[in-house]
């Protein structure tokens, strides 16, 4: 099986450079997540690995050989595309068989008319017909079997999709964006039927996805991407604990992680508006800090405590949590100019709190939950006394 | 409420079709009586508007005497000829028009268009002094390729414009799936573009069928000849026995109706499944 290494490794269409430069390697048995907004270069990607598209300069290797010549067939992988790609003309049945039938055909078989035959006389094989079952069982579309991709629903046709590249025994499987199509339920079903299938086969998966609750649960290591580069490579903790940039900052959780702009003065931060608070911590050497805070790690506490002058202004109940959104108030007790303008800090609270829209608070947080970064060039910064402590990429 | 609408429209269709039932059938229908009815009637007393079934008997007799199968089976061997061969040629030409970038495709298809303007006349004596050096005159298949000149450019055509169509991700997907380019060709491509390929069936068998200008000229055997140059051969110079030629053109067309009909459907089923496609 192969570990699957990426030099330099860029793509231009025409004038347009989708991939700059993109440095990384999967190793076997991996579970690769490709995380990034729509256009990112995440498909391209993808399609790099497989064969699909070419690599405009930079080498692929898979366990160390060169392989940016080899045919897509040569490279053994599956590939679910994000279009579906079924066989329009065939049933459930025939698409799912499909692979298999082509890994029975010997050369011969391909000649016009014998294939036909050749055909025919396979979907009849009994191990063919019993993995076809078996697969289709699985993704729950045995009453399928004989309907045509068209007169499917968008889930049905995924799943199809999903069983047909599952169907053969390739060393690496390729996965864009599998289950965008399906709803909440199945979603989470195929998550863990996927995930199953990776803790059985041991192959390597590499998934293309932009919903990160995919991302979070079933990666071994994720790559969050923008506009062709890397943004950071790590696994799902370090990447939503400790982002290496405020754009992956930004990207990673919902709501996302509180970024707020603040100068330091000793122990003393003052944010934009004006308020000030005291840190209760170590701080980086620079003056101009982004203070970095996940919502649940934000306190919501009274209004007398130290911490970070707010008005509740947004109360989202979602049963077992609740998001508030705060905007921050001046240091003379009104809310801060443009409102508009103004982001929301989000809080997340467990359990079903009563908060009124409108409560003054005060946000607290413990040093050990904030991420800093610079606010000219967006990377992480690290307090001088715990050096390296979060660094992940 | 909706049904008072309905009916108007539905006797306005109706009517509609009528009328062209009538407009078209009715060459078909005057070529059936004129089939029955006798020489000298249309010569002199003027035709009898309704078919005479008392003629029939005397209608196969005269028929008899023709080499009506043997003209059919010239014909048959043409179209089928010519529509083989354009549809495959025309699949591997119209695949790589569509799917391959190479120097000159544009020329080409710039060319493969100009045969189209060309008119079959125009190259008539050219084409008969390349025959004659390559000894396909008076051979059937010196006339299908002939005819596949023809044909071939708007097979070509019809099946790349098909193909342009088609996804790249199935083709891609066959291909990661382990099956060879040929493959992708016949077992995923040509079935998805069937209701094409029959259009251009259709029109490279009737190319074939009704060809006459050509068949007259490079044929010499009357054994060879198609029924198009057979049926000519009655224009006589005195006479023309109209209702025997009337009756072999009959069953000259029967085939060709029956090879529609066959094919019809598959490309009407091509437009509705077009409209549904998700
Ligand atoms: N064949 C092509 N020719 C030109 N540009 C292309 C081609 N394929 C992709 N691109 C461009 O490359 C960029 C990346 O495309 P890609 O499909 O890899 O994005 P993606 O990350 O998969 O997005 P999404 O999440 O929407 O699927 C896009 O800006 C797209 O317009
Ligand atoms: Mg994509």
């Amino acid at each position: 099986m192969p570990q699957i290494t990426m030099k330099g490794v860029s793509k231009n269409f025409g004038d347009v450079t989708v991939i700059p430069q993109f440095d990384a390697s999967i190793d076997d048995g991996e579970f690769l997540v490709l995380l990034g907004p729509s256009g990112c270069g995440k498909s391209t990607l993808l399609r790099m690995i497989a064969g699909l598209t070419g690599i405009t300069s930079g080498t692929l290797g898979f366990d160390g050989e060169d392989v940016n010549e080899w045919t897509p067939s040569r490279r053994g992988v599956a590939f679910v595309f994000q279009s579906y790609a079924l066989y329009p003309h065939m049933t459930v049945r025939e698409n799912i068989a499909f692979p298999l039938l082509m890994d029975a055909f010997r050369k011969w078989h391909h000649i016009p008319l014998v294939s036909s035959v050749m055909r025919w006389k396979l979907m009849r094989r009994p191990d063919i017909v019993e993995r076809t079952n078996q697969i289709a069982e699985q993704l729950e579309l045995t009453p399928l079997m004989n309907r045509r991709p068209a007169s499917l629903s968008g889930g049905q046709r995924q799943r199809v999709a999903l069983a047909r590249s599952l169907v053969r025994d390739p060393s690496l499987y390729l996965l864009d964006e599998p289950l965008s199509n399906l709803d909440a339920k199945l979603r989470t079903q195929m998550r863990s039927e996927i995930s199953t299938l990776h803790q059985r086969v041991r192959k390597t998966f590499v998934y293309v996805t932009h919903d990160q609750v995919e991302a979070m649960t079933m990666a071994t290591k994720i790559i969050v991407m923008n506009r062709g580069e890397i943004q950071q490579i790590g696994t799902p903790d370090e990447i939503y604990e400790h982002p290496a940039n405020t754009f992956v900052a930004r990207f990673v959780g919902a709501p996302p992680m509180n970024l707020l702009p603040v100068r330091q003065q000793g122990q003393q931060l003052t944010l934009e508006a004006g308020a000030t608070f005291t840190h209760p911590g170590q701080l980086p050497a620079d003056k101009e800090l982004i203070l970095g805070l996940r919502p649940e790690r934000l306190r919501l506490q009274p209004a007398e405590q130290p911490g970070i002058p707010v008005e509740v202004s947004v109360v989202e109940k979602l049963g077992a949590e609740v998001i508030l959104g705060c905007r921050v108030l001046h240091p003379g007790g009104g809310q801060s100019g443009d409102l508009l303008r103004q982001d929301l800090v989000f809080v997340r609270i467990s359990g079903n709190p009563h908060v009124a829209i409108g409560t003054r608070a005060s946000l607290g947080y413990d040093a050990a939950g904030v991420n800093w970064y610079s606010p000219q060039t967006g990377k992480a910064l690290h307090p001088a006394a715990a050096p390296l402590l979060s660094c992940s990429a | 409420m909706n049904n008072v609408h309905q009916i108007p429209t539905r006797l306005l269709h109706i009517l509609l079709v009528l009328a062209l039932t009538v407009f078209g059938g009715f060459p078909i229908y005057w070529m059936a009586t004129t089939a029955l009815s006798l020489n000298s009637e249309l010569y002199n007393s003027g035709q009898v508007p309704w078919p005479q079934l008392a003629n029939l008997p005397s209608m196969i007799a005269e028929l008899a005497q023709l080499p009506l199968m043997r003209w059919l089976m010239n014909t048959s061997i043409v179209a089928v000829g010519t529509t083989v061969l354009s549809l495959v040629l025309g699949a591997l030409a119209g695949y790589s028009l569509s799917r391959f970038k190479f120097h000159g495709k544009g020329i080409l298809g710039f060319l493969m268009f100009m045969t189209q303007v060309v008119p079959e006349a125009l190259i008539l004596v050219p084409l008969y002094a390349m025959f004659i050096t390559l000894g396909l005159l008076n051979s059937l298949f010196g006339l299908v390729l002939a005819n596949v000149g023809f044909s071939l450019p708007v097979a070509a055509f019809i099946i790349k414009g098909a193909i342009d169509a088609v996804p790249y991700e199935i083709e891609e997907s066959a291909v990661i799936d382990n099956c060879p380019r040929i493959s992708v060709l016949t077992m995923i491509i040509l079935p998805i573009i069937a209701p094409s390929m029959a259009a251009a069936a259709v029109i490279s068998f009737f190319a074939g069928w009704n060809e006459y200008l050509f068949a007259a000229t490079f044929l010499m055997d009357r054994d060879l000849w198609p029924a198009s140059v057979g049926l000519a051969s009655f224009v006589g110079q005195y006479e023309t026995p109209l209702s025997a030629v009337m009756a072999a053109a009959l069953i000259f067309s029967l085939p060709a109706v029956v090879f529609f009909l066959l094919i019809q459907r598959k490309i009407v089923a091509g437009i509705t499944a077009g409209a549904v496609k998700g």
